[in-house]
């Protein structure tokens, strides 16, 4: 038995050291109902951001502050539904509840990140640790980025939730209802929202996609 | 042919059609031509089409009667494939479109020529309310068979029997104030807010904006209304706060202002949607609004008079024969008489009148039923000439298929007396005007009773908090009137927003001093009601006044007792024209007034709503999400057979080309199952188990709060452990079960069944969230995390000893451990954990890698004889192990006691925990309770139905005596037998007794009752 499953927790790198193939939750979708291409038609263009880091944050606001502000040198964001990046913007992190956030990073810095917040947050060998919990979520969603001029209205043939400017500001995210199914809603920058879809939905919400967008000539970048 | 001779109705000049642009359509197999800008009804009187449909129980003769939705006899059946079949569409709303191909959905064989005709006319004194009721109920057995032969006489359309060709969808909108209507109210009212800066929607149903205006007498600015309206409408389609709906009908209003509108996006321009640019757009949409406020100005019905013969076929309500001239250039006749009540109707004469003689127009008489009118509408009249009969009405209107004359005489209102005597005017066309009703519908559908207004003659809506009307909506009928408050009433709804209203300047409008109206609703006939001919108040459903004093005299009081017995106000109509009249009838029978009468409910829809547009685009293959494994792809490509576990797709079975078969035949289900049983028994199989809940269990009191949400034991399992756990719910009644794992000191692994899930991650949540909040833990889903493969069988070890790092010695790696290392060079947690009794490992890696991980140990199965399994194998290996699949063998009345996993519960665990105490009720304490047992028929080849009841003593006087049910049974290729598991009264002491099942098809099968475990009873085969 390895070293750290004898701690409280057990920290593991889901990723394997050599190059082993990976697949997207999108890739067989990709496969079964194709990629329509980017035109100068197109007013909606999908994009995966496929292999990121996603990390599941739960704890007292005060106390994982503290950490992120140390590891990633990024406030918490503390107000509901907000969402901040970094200054290239590659590491994000939203508030998805009063003590959950979630944190996505470049694909494979997410097993050295949750070791740094873990020491930050006190030693993971003590059993009289403070409460927290830092999970590994990255094989079980991906990212999806929507940009285009018709985005909006897609979105509004999708979710219930308000999408209009006044209500969803650059900087927000929410996890919602969306088709049939739900997903985290984010509007990173004035015209690109993103969707996090978990992986078992992620073939019908791309589909949906699809569909909801043939009207705008959806394209998807490969 | 010129065109007066093509369309003899229309006029040469006026209205707003486009006369350049003629379109063809079919009517009755019949083809006319009409103008782009007409609506199927208006093109229908420009050819002179008086007969447009059948009534439904009477089966009499009917033309058009109205200009709008409240049209109660032009309901057509359009489409000229069968594909493009829509039912009950109203030819007043329905825009003229080339090719357009419609039908009279009553009337059989014909509209001309018709049966039920026959039954009217000889049965129509003997068809009174409940007819239908009381005349085929007896036998009871034949009412199927009437009612096939009554159905075809009397449908309202049908629906197509092929797929709609078009597409549907939705659209969720949010704003501050939705404005229903566009007519004046509403024009200013969205005006008013656009100006402030809230974000509006306005919506109208008809294929204008504008409402009346459109074919208004009066002048705004001193120019057409019509043209003010263009200019509202041009400025609010220029704000980006604005959106604007036109043929979009609000059909229903639902709780917190959300609001159904019907938006019909192609249907003005063919029967099936358009290509455009490559894509076909949705034919209709259905908005979703959220409103933060909203503001009715849904304008006002006209109320026709009840009088006899008020059916046939050129009479109209007074209002819709203005708008057939002023806005379509139509005249639905040569000789008009007006009867009415008020002042506002005399518009029409003057329409009709101003047409000329040149045009073989006339005026017969006005009829009034006041003494004395005198409002500035009257004088207009008088200068012109026109005859006034005053203190009278139309009695009757002559006639079969057309109307050919109108019985005027003078009457007393009050007593319901004819006075004088009658005189028949020669004439085609009758327009009657018994008042305003304000449309209050959608205010109804909120649950707020409306209130009758002596002052308006009508009912006004009431209005919950949030929902204002405005205009003619709430009785305010007069223009400048109508139009200030609309602003008023947005003001109003803007300052609840917390926004100051815009100004804006109401256009000029000339005063028109009105008289006043005088109530009046059944015309009196020198017969009694129930001996006079039919007077009509509700024509859809062809109830009558006399229909109506019947019910009344039966017994019912109440005015929805009136309304079901009758059916006034039924169906798709919702009683716009006649409710009222209805109301006032009942209140003369009942001598109460109107408000003490009531009224009925309006409901949703207000017009009928397209099933497509319900659907959206949630229909076929987005029906409903399909869940996938990482691995759904590999399944695909083995040909797998898919079973639904709630919403995933999970390989049912693998069946495998027949080796003998040449043309490629595929084993059957058994074929398959018995085979891939064998190969998990005698070699080694893989199931994809990722669909299992998994929650990652983290914090220094992780293991207390498993201690209390389980039923069993979690102080001592020691780090790199795994357990079996149960789990009740407070009444005691098994929830869910699973395994999990102790990863760290203050790290679990739980896992949950697939259908339990998202369940069982509500519970823990509840109960750590209400119950107790002082425990340190997060739970965090991570089901779709990890890909789980379970890799089972004698020859499990050596498989994945080929490709793993991990230490898999039997006494290093024992059942019930998990240890973490490389699986086909992806880190892995592998647990040895077993749901067919054999060795097990079950393969938890990260799933982006889980295909390549699964595809590596085919390359190394072969020699092992590597078999892919699916449920139905899972299920017929955990059952002959007697595991449990909760959901099947429990349903939510079972206890662990009851299922005999006594070993599974803690009663002396320190704390309390969920289901304890209810396990120690006396109810949970018998020993009568049904109990799992196992079941072996006595015949080996019978597999007994899953489902099927047992009796002990299959001689018993029926009703028996039922002591049980099988839960779960199959084939099992091992045992080479039928067996089953089920639930027994008492079972756990009736080891070894016989029960009986009688089944569906008359034979009874025996069976003796067994312990649960059919296979290696000791538990032997998984410890290897």
């Amino acid at each position: 038995m390895s070293d750290h499953t004898l701690t409280c927790a057990n920290v593991y790198d889901a990723r394997p050291a050599t190059e082993v193939p990976a697949e997207s939750p999108l890739a067989w979708s990709y496969q079964n109902t194709g990629r329509p291409s980017v035109s100068e038609k197109s007013r909606v263009v999908l994009r995966e951001r496929a292999m990121l880091g996603h990390l599941i944050l739960r704890g007292g606001a005060i106390v994982l502050d503290d950490a992120v502000r140390q590891v990633l040198g990024l406030q918490l964001p503390g107000r509901p539904n907000a969402l901040s990046h970094d200054e290239s913007g590659e590491r994000s992190i939203q508030w998805l509840s009063p003590d959950e956030w979630l944190l996505i990073v470049p694909g494979g810095e997410e097993f050295e990140l949750e070791q740094r917040l873990r020491d930050a947050l006190g030693d993971a060998r003590d059993t009289a640790v403070k409460n927290y919990a830092i999970v590994n979520v990255g094989g079980g969603q991906t990212l999806v980025e929507l940009e285009g001029e018709c985005v909006r209205e897609l979105l509004m043939k999708s979710t219930p939730y308000d999408v209009h400017p006044d209500a969803f500001p650059v900087g927000k995210g929410v996890t919602t209802v969306f088709a049939k199914s739900n997903l985290i809603l984010r509007r990173p920058t004035e015209d690109r929202w993103e969707l996090v879809l978990r992986r078992s939905f992620a073939d019908y919400l791309y589909r949906w996609l699809l569909d909801a967008g043939a009207e705008y000539a959806i394209g998807v970048e490969a | 042919m010129n065109q007066s001779v093509k369309q003899p109705n229309r006029l040469g000049e006026g209205g707003r059609i486009d006369r350049a642009r003629t379109l063809s359509f079919t009517f009755n197999g019949k083809r006319y031509t009409g103008h782009a800008g007409d609506t199927l009804a208006s093109a229908l009187l420009a050819n002179g089409v008086d007969i447009v449909n059948r009534s439904f129980k009477y089966s009499r003769p009917r033309g058009i009667v109205a200009a709008g939705p409240e049209e109660p006899n032009a309901l057509v059946q359009l489409g000229s494939t069968e594909a493009a079949q829509v039912p009950n569409v109203r030819a007043t709303q329905q825009a003229l479109f080339d090719g357009l191909t419609a039908q009279s959905t009553n009337g059989w064989p014909n509209v001309q020529r018709d049966v039920m005709g026959l039954v009217g006319k000889l049965g129509g004194r003997f068809m009174p309310p409940g007819f239908y009721y009381k005349t085929f109920m007896a036998p009871a057995s034949m009412w199927m068979t009437y009612e096939k032969v009554i159905r075809m006489g009397a449908g309202l359309g049908r629906s197509p029997m092929v797929p709609d060709p078009d597409v549907y969808d939705h659209l969720n909108q949010h704003c501050d104030l939705l404005v229903v209507g566009a007519g004046p109210a509403g024009l200013a009212a969205a005006l008013t807010a656009a100006r402030s800066g809230a974000r509006v929607i306005l919506c109208d149903e008809q294929e204008e904006m504008g409402g009346s205006l459109l074919d208004s007498r009066e002048r705004l600015n001193n120019q057409p209304a019509a043209q003010w309206a263009e200019q509202v409408l041009a400025e609010l389609a220029e704000c980006d706060n604005v959106t604007l709906l036109a043929r979009t009908t609000a059909n229903g209003y639902h709780d917190h202002h959300f609001v159904t509108l019907h938006e019909r996006r192609t249907e003005h321009l063919g029967e099936t949607a358009p290509v455009v640019d490559g894509y076909c757009p949705s034919r209709s949409r259905m908005h979703r609004v959220r409103a933060g406020q909203v503001l009715l100005a849904t304008g006002a019905h006209e109320r026709p008079l009840v009088y006899a013969g008020n059916d046939v076929p050129g009479n109209l309500v007074a209002g819709a024969v203005s708008t057939y001239i002023r806005r379509y250039g139509v005249v639905p006749g040569t000789k008009l008489v007006l009867s009415t009540s008020n002042d506002h109707a005399y518009r029409v004469a003057l329409d009709w009148h101003d047409l000329g003689k040149a045009s073989g127009r006339e005026v017969v008489a006005i009829v009034d039923a006041r003494q004395a009118p005198d409002g500035e509408l009257v004088e207009q009249a008088r200068a012109r000439g026109i005859r006034i009969i005053t203190g009278s009405a139309v009695l009757e209107a002559k006639g079969d298929k057309r109307v050919s004359g109108a019985r005027v005489a003078t009457i007393d209102a009050e007593a319901f007396k004819v006075t004088g005597q009658a005189e028949t005017l020669a004439c085609d066309t009758i327009a009657s005007s018994g008042g305003y009703s304000p449309v209050i519908h959608l205010a109804s559908h909120t649950g707020a009773r409306p209130t009758w207004s002596d002052e308006v003659l009508g009912f006004v809506p009431g209005l919950v908090k949030g929902v204002h009307a405005a205009g003619s909506a709430r009785g305010i009928h007069d223009l400048a009137e109508g139009l200030a408050d609309g602003v008023a009433m947005a003001a109003r709804a803007l300052e609840a927003l917390g926004r100051t209203a815009g100004s804006i300047e109401l256009p000029q409008v000339d005063a028109l001093r009105e008289g006043a109206a005088c109530a009046l609703y059944q015309v009196p006939h020198e017969k009694q009601t129930l001996r006079a001919p039919k007077q009509f108040v509700d024509l859809q459903n062809d109830v009558t006044a006399a229909a109506i004093e019947l019910a009344t005299r039966e017994g019912f009081e109440s005015i929805e007792h009136v309304k079901r017995y009758t059916a006034m106000g039924f169906g798709t109509d919702q009683g716009k024209l006649g409710n009222i009249n209805g109301m006032a009838i009942a209140a003369r029978c009942l001598n109460k007034t109107i408000p003490e009468v009531g009224t009925t409910v309006f409901r949703p829809n207000y017009t009928p709503v397209t099933f497509g547009a319900i659907a959206g685009r949630h229909c076929r293959e987005l029906f409903d999400p399909e869940r996938y494994t990482a691995l759904h792809q590999w399944h695909v490509e083995q040909g797998a057979e898919f079973e639904d576990v709630g919403q995933w797709k999970r390989p049912w079975y693998f069946p495998q080309v027949r080796a003998e078969a040449a043309n490629g035949e595929r084993e059957s289900m058994a074929e398959a199952v018995a085979r891939e049983c064998l190969a998990v028994r005698e070699k080694v199989g893989i199931l994809d188990a990722s669909t299992l809940g998994k929650i990652d269990i983290q914090g220094p009191d992780a293991r207390e709060f498993l201690n209390r949400i389980y039923t069993n034991k979690w102080a001592k399992l020691e780090v790199g452990r795994a357990r079996y756990g149960l789990m009740c719910r407070d009444d005691g009644m098994l929830m869910d079960d699973g395994t999990t794992s102790c990863l760290g000191e203050n790290h679990f692994l739980m896992t949950t069944t697939t259908g339990g899930a998202a369940g069982v991650m509500e519970w823990l949540e509840l109960w750590h969230q209400t119950e107790w909040p002082e425990l340190q833990v997060y739970f965090t889903s991570v089901t779709d995390h990890w890909a789980t493969m379970t890799v089972t069988g004698p020859e499990a070890r050596k498989l994945l000893a080929e490709i793993t790092d991990i230490d898999l010695d039997r006494e290093r790696f024992k059942f019930m451990d998990w240890r973490e290392g490389k699986v086909a060079d992806v880190p892995a947690r592998v647990f040895r954990i077993s749901f067919t009794g054999e060795l097990a490992y079950e393969i938890n890696v990260q799933a982006n890698y889980a295909r390549h991980v699964w595809k590596t140990l085919f390359e190394h199965g072969d020699k092992y004889g590597l078999t892919p399994y699916g449920t139905e194998t899972m299920h017929v290996l955990r059952a002959e192990k007697g595991f449990i699949i909760v959901g099947q063998d429990s349903d939510g009345s079972v206890t662990p006691e009851d299922l005999g996993m006594q070993w599974a519960v803690g009663y002396d665990k320190p704390y309390s925990w969920v289901g304890k105490r209810a396990l120690s009720r006396s109810d949970t304490r018998r020993t009568e309770r049904k109990q799992l047992v196992g079941l072996k028929p006595k015949d080996p080849k019978v597999v007994l139905e899953e489902g099927a009841q047992i009796v002990f003593d299959p001689d018993h006087a029926i009703p028996m005596p039922m002591v049980g049910h099988v839960t779960s049974s199959y084939y099992s290729p091992t045992l080479e037998s039928g067996f089953a598991l089920a639930v027994v009264k008492g079972g756990h002491r009736r080891m070894g007794e016989i029960v009986y099942l009688p089944s569906a098809d008359g034979k009874t099968h025996a069976a003796e009752i067994v312990g649960p475990i059919f296979y290696d009873s000791k538990g032997e085969r998984q410890h290897v």
